[in-house]
C-alpha cells in the first residue's frame, strides 16, 4: 500500500476515533445535573458500566466480523450465522422452562453469564472444529452446518416457549431482547479477560490475515499452514461471538453492517486497520444509536430493533450493488 | 429399479396405521360395529389429521423439488428461500390489521406475501453470480433472517410473539375437520405441478437453453415459484411452518433416482408424505398421551439426515448431490471444484 | 527433486499411478498429457498444495510433507490456475506478499530493493499502483509472477501459465519462463497444454497418460510422431523448425 493512501487511512481512523468520543462524551454528559455533584455521580454511575459494555461489544463483533469474512474470503457473511444467537436464545428459555423464572441462574447475574460462556463456548469448541475436520477444512459446509443448527436450536426453543406458562414467558423475553443494562463491572472484568486471552492465543494466526486473503493455493505457496490457522482463527471468531452474546443478548447484522463500512470507507487489504475501523463503526453505531434510543425515543425501541432493521437493509443494498457473492 | 410402488405401499401401511394411533382407542372392528361416536371421532379427527399429513408432505417435498429444479440448486428449498418466512409475516400482518379475519383472510395474506417473498429472493439471486453453491442458501438464509426479524420486531410490539408461535412450529394437535380445509389446495397445485413438471426442468438447465427450445423463461419460471410459494403457504397457515422437508426429501429421492423431475416427481411426493407420517407418529407416542409438535421431530431428524447428507457428499464427491448444471445462466452458479473430489 | 513412487487415489480411483522421476536442476521442464492424465495432480502434490497416499516427493533430502511451510515457501513457489483474490490490492502490493515468508508484515528496506527489481524485470513499473482488477489478463499473470521473483526460490512451479492468454501474451509468458531459468537459474516446472510451447522453450518434457507417465526425457526424444500419436491418440506430424521439432496433429 502506498503511503499517500495509508496515511489518508489514518486520518480516517482518527476521525472517526473523534467521533466515537464525542458520543461516548455525549452518552454520558446529556441531561445530567452538572451541579448537583451528587446527580452527576450517580448518573456517572449508571451510564458508565452501560458505555463500557457497548465498546467492548463493538469492539469484539467488529473484530470478529472482519476476521469472519476475511475466512470465508466473502464479504456478504457474518458471523451470526454460526447460530451463537439461537444458542444463546435456547439456554435461556430452556433455563427457564426447566428450573422456572425464580432459579439462580435467571436472577444471578454473573451465574448467568457463567453458563452462557461455558456452554457456548463448548459447543463452539467441540462442534466448530470437529465439523472443520469433517468437511475436510471447507469453511462453507462449516458454515452451512452452522445455519442447521440454527434451525435446530431455535425449532427446540419455540417448542418450549408454545408449551410455556405465559406470565414465565414474559419475563423471559425480556432476557432475549438485547440490553446493555444491568451488567455489573465483574462480568465487564471477566469479559475483558476472556476477549484478550483469545486475542493473545490467536496473535500468529492474526498477523496471517493478510496473506489469508489471498486465497489458499497462495496463502499455503507462501508457507501459511493454512487449515490449522483458518481452524484456529474460526474458533477464536466463535469464542468472540460467545463473549459478546453473553454479554449483552442477540444482536444479528451488527457485524455486516460495521465490517462492510469499515472496508468501505478505508479500501485496504490491511486488517490492522480493518479490524480497529470496523469497531469503531461499531462504537459509533452502538452509543449513537443508544443515544438516540434514550433521549429522542425515550426507550421506545430497543437499540438491537433499529440494528436488526437497519442492518437488513443494508444487506440487501449489498446484495443489490453487487455482481459477484 | 421400481421403487414408486414400493413406495406407494409403505405410504398405505403408514397411513392406516396413523388412522388407528391416538389417546382414544380406535380399532377398525369397532369401527365397522357401528360405533357412532368412535365414527365421529374418527371423521372430525383422525382423518383431517391424516389428510392434513399427507398433503403437508407431498406439498412441502414438491415445492421444495419445483424450487430446486427452477433454480438448478440443491440447497435451496422453501425454508431456505425465504418463503416460509414470508408467509409468517403474512399471518402476522393479517392479525395486526384483521384481527377478525377468518383462516381463509389470514391465508390470502400468506400467500400473497409468500409469493413476493419468493419472487424477490428469486430475483436477487438471479442477479447476482455466486462464486459457490453454498452462498445460495446462505443468502436466503439471511434473506429469511431479515424479514424474520422484522415479523419478530412487530410481534413484539404489538404483543403477538406468543400468538405468532403457533404458526412458528409446524403441529397438526389442532387439525380437526372445518379448520383444516385450505390445506386441501395443495392438491391441485401438486397436480398442476406434475403437468408442468419437463418444463421447469428446461428452465432449470438455464435461460438460452429454455429458448432455443421455445419454452418462455420468465413466465415459467414465475409460474413455477408461484405454484411452490402457494403450496408453502397453505400448509403454513393450517399447520404451521416445517423446515427441512422441502430441503431433505429431494435430494434423497435424487441420490436414486437422478435429476429428471418427471421421474422423481411421484417418489419425491411419496417420501415426502411418508416422512412426516413417520415424525408425526414419533411426536405422538413419544410423551404418550401427549404429543411433541412435528416441527421438533422434524427438526432434529431433519438437521442430523442433512448434515450427514453433507458429510456423504463430501466424501463420495459429487456422485451424492448434483449440484446444478455447470454451465447455464440459471441461478445457481458455476460449481468451483471444492476439495478432494474436484481438485483435478 | 526426486519423486518416487507417487500415487494418489479420489474416490477409490487411481488418478496417479506410481510415477518415479528425477527432476534436473536449473532446467525447464514440462508436464503434457491429455485431459486427466494426472499431470496437474503431480504438479499439485510436489508442492504439497495436495497431499500425496503413497510414495515419496524427496526434497533437498526431506519428504515436500515434512518441510516446515515458511522454510520451504524460501525454496519453492507454485502459481496456481485459479487466482481470485478478492482483496483491491495494487500490483505492488501483490508483489510485496512475495516477501512474507522472509519478513512477514513487516517489510525491510531490502525486501523494497528486491520487489523493485521483480517489477522491474517483468516491465511492470508503470502499472506498480495500478489495482488488479484493473489490468488485463496478461498483465495479472505478470504481476503474479512478478510475486513469485520476489519469492526469490530456486524452484518455480506454474499450472499452466498460458491458459486464458491470447496468442501475444501467452508466448510473452513463454519467453518470461525461459528467462527464469536462463538468466536467474531457476529450476521450472509447468503444467502445459500446447505442445509447442513445451517443445519450444523447455529443456525437458514429461509426457502423462492415464496416471502414469508415458515418456520422460529431452524435448528431442518426447516430441516424436510416434509418442505424440500414442499419447493423444491422434494423427501427428513433426516439423523442424529453428532447430525444434514442433507438431501438427490433426
Amino acid at each position: 500500500m502506498n503511503l499517500a493512501a495509508v496515511r489518508a487511512n489514518r486520518t480516517k481512523l482518527l476521525v472517526l476515533t473523534a467521533l466515537v468520543l464525542l458520543c461516548a462524551a455525549g452518552y454520558l454528559l446529556v441531561e445530567v445535573n452538572l451541579h448537583n455533584p451528587k446527580l452527576f455521580a450517580y448518573a456517572m454511575k449508571l451510564r458508565t458500566p452501560k458505555l463500557i459494555v457497548m465498546l467492548l461489544t463493538a469492539f469484539a463483533i467488529g473484530g470478529a466480523s472482519i476476521v469472519f469474512q476475511s475466512i470465508i474470503n466473502n464479504t456478504i457473511v457474518t458471523p451470526c450465522l454460526l447460530g451463537m444467537n439461537s444458542l444463546y436464545t435456547l439456554i435461556h428459555t430452556a433455563v427457564v422452562f426447566f428450573l422456572g423464572s425464580g432459579s439462580a441462574i435467571v436472577l444471578n447475574a454473573n451465574l448467568a453469564f457463567g453458563v452462557d460462556v461455558v456452554l457456548m463456548g463448548l459447543t463452539a469448541t467441540v462442534i466448530y472444529s470437529w465439523i472443520f475436520q469433517k468437511t475436510r477444512h471447507n469453511v462453507l459446509y462449516v458454515l452451512l452446518v452452522g445455519t442447521v443448527l440454527t434451525s435446530f436450536f431455535g425449532s427446540i426453543q419455540t417448542t418450549l416457549t408454545r408449551v410455556m406458562d405465559p406470565n414465565e414467558y414474559d419475563t423471559l423475553l425480556t432476557t432475549l431482547v438485547a440490553s446493555f443494562s444491568n451488567i455489573n463491572s465483574e462480568i465487564i472484568l471477566f469479559a475483558v479477560v476472556l476477549l484478550a486471552a483469545v486475542t493473545f492465543a490467536l496473535r500468529r494466526e492474526l498477523a496471517l490475515l493478510d496473506v489469508l486473503t489471498l486465497g489458499k493455493a497462495q496463502a499455503i505457496n507462501l508457507g501459511v499452514d493454512y487449515d490449522k490457522c483458518i481452524r484456529r482463527l474460526l474458533l477464536g471468531v466463535t469464542l468472540y461471538i460467545a463473549v459478546a452474546t453473553a454479554l449483552v443478548g442477540p444482536i444479528s447484522f451488527l457485524g455486516l453492517i460495521i465490517a462492510n463500512l469499515s472496508r468501505q470507507l478505508l479500501k485496504t487489504y490491511r486488517h490492522s486497520q480493518l479490524i480497529l475501523g470496523s469497531a469503531l463503526f461499531g462504537m459509533l453505531v452502538l452509543v449513537g444509536g443508544q443515544l438516540l434510543v434514550e433521549h429522542v425515543y425515550s426507550y421506545a425501541i430497543p437499540v438491537s430493533v433499529f440494528i436488526t432493521v437497519g442492518g437488513g437493509l443494508y444487506f440487501l443494498y449489498l446484495l443489490l450493488t453487487r455482481k459477484k457473492v | 429399479m421400481r421403487s414408486t410402488p414400493v413406495l406407494a405401499l409403505i405410504l398405505l401401511v403408514l397411513s392406516v396405521g396413523s388412522l388407528f394411533v391416538g389417546v382414544i382407542r380406535l380399532s377398525p372392528g369397532e369401527l365397522l360395529a357401528g360405533n357412532l361416536s368412535l365414527w365421529e371421532i374418527f371423521l372430525v379427527s383422525r382423518l383431517p389429521r391424516l389428510l392434513a399429513l399427507l398433503c403437508t408432505g407431498i406439498g412441502m417435498s414438491v415445492a421444495g423439488l419445483i424450487m430446486q429444479q427452477l433454480c438448478s440448486n440443491k440447497f435451496v428449498s422453501p425454508t431456505t428461500g425465504a418463503t416460509i418466512s414470508s408467509a409468517q409475516f403474512g399471518i402476522l400482518l393479517a392479525l395486526l390489521f384483521l384481527p377478525e379475519s377468518t383462516l381463509w383472510g389470514r391465508a390470502l395474506f400468506a400467500f400473497a406475501a409468500a409469493i413476493v417473498g419468493t419472487w424477490i429472493f428469486v430475483w436477487f439471486i438471479q442477479r447476482i453470480q455466486f462464486k459457490d453453491v453454498v452462498m445460495v442458501p446462505l443468502v436466503g438464509i439471511m434473506f429469511g433472517n431479515v424479514i424474520g426479524g422484522i415479523t419478530s420486531y412487530l410481534a413484539y410490539q404489538y404483543e403477538m410473539t406468543q400468538a405468532l408461535s403457533s404458526w412458528l412450529v409446524g403441529h397438526f394437535s389442532l387439525v380437526l375437520k372445518g379448520r383444516y380445509e385450505i390445506v386441501w389446495l395443495t392438491v391441485p397445485l401438486v397436480v398442476l405441478a406434475f403437468l408442468f413438471a419437463n418444463y421447469f426442468n428446461i428452465v432449470g438447465l438455464g435461460k438460452d437453453f429454455s429458448k432455443n427450445l421455445g419454452v418462455p423463461y420468465n413466465l415459467v419460471l414465475f409460474l413455477g415459484l408461484t405454484i411452490a410459494a402457494m403450496i408453502t403457504a397453505s400448509i403454513v397457515v393450517v399447520v404451521g411452518s416445517i423446515s427441512y422437508i422441502g430441503l431433505i426429501v429431494p435430494n434423497v429421492v435424487a441420490m436414486y433416482k437422478g435429476d429428471k423431475i418427471r421421474g422423481t416427481l411421484a417418489d419425491t411426493a411419496l417420501f415426502g408424505a411418508i416422512f412426516v407420517l413417520v415424525c408425526d407418529m414419533i411426536g405422538r407416542v413419544v410423551i404418550y398421551p401427549y404429543e411433541l409438535p412435528i416441527e421438533l421431530i422434524v427438526g432434529i431428524l431433519g438437521s442430523l439426515i442433512f448434515i450427514a447428507l453433507l458429510f456423504y457428499r463430501l466424501k463420495h464427491g459429487r456422485k451424492a448431490i448434483r449440484l446444478g448444471s455447470a454451465s447455464h445462466s440459471g441461478c445457481a452458479a458455476p460449481v468451483r471444484a471444492v476439495e478432494g473430489g474436484g481438485e483435478r | 527433486m526426486r519423486i518416487q513412487e507417487l500415487t494418489k487415489q479420489y474416490d477409490g480411483k487411481t488418478v496417479v499411478d506410481a510415477v518415479s522421476f528425477s527432476i534436473p536442476k536449473g532446467k525447464v521442464i514440462s508436464l503434457i498429457g491429455p485431459n486427466g492424465a494426472g499431470k496437474s495432480t503431480v504438479m499439485g502434490m510436489i508442492s504439497r498444495l495436495i497431499a500425496h497416499d503413497s510414495g515419496l516427493v524427496d526434497f533437498e533430502g526431506k519428504d515436500i510433507g515434512k518441510w516446515k511451510g515458511r522454510e520451504l515457501s524460501k525454496r519453492l513457489a507454485i502459481l496456481t490456475q485459479s487466482n481470485h483474490i478478492q482483496m483491491k490490492l495494487t500490483v505492488r502490493e501483490l508483489v510485496t506478499f512475495g516477501r512474507f515468508p522472509y519478513s512477514g508484515n513487516r517489510v525491510t528496506p531490502e525486501d523494497q530493493a528486491i520487489i523493485d527489481r521483480a517489477i522491474a524485470y517483468l516491465e511492470l513499473k508503470e502499472f506498480q499502483d495500478r489495482f488488479l482488477d484493473e489490468l488485463s489478463g496478461g498483465q495479472r499473470q505478470r504481476a503474479l509472477i512478478a510475486m513469485v521473483i520476489a519469492q526469490d526460490t530456486e524452484y518455480v512451479l506454474l499450472d499452466e501459465p498460458t491458459n486464458n492468454l491470447d496468442i501475444y501474451h501467452a508466448t510473452n509468458m513463454m519467453k518470461i519462463v525461459r528467462r527464469l531459468c536462463d538468466e536467474l537459474g531457476k529450476t521450472v516446472i509447468l503444467v502445459l497444454h500446447e505442445i509447442n510451447y513445451a517443445a519450444f522453450y523447455s529443456d525437458y518434457i514429461c509426457a502423462f497418460k492415464d496416471g502414469k507417465i508415458a515418456k520422460f526425457g529431452t524435448v528431442e526424444e518426447v516430441i516424436t510422431k510416434e509418442n505424440l500419436s500414442e499419447i493423444y491418440q491422434v494423427d501427428f506430424e513433426i516439423l523442424n523448425i529453428a532447430g525444434k521439432p514442433l507438431s501438427i496433429y490433426y
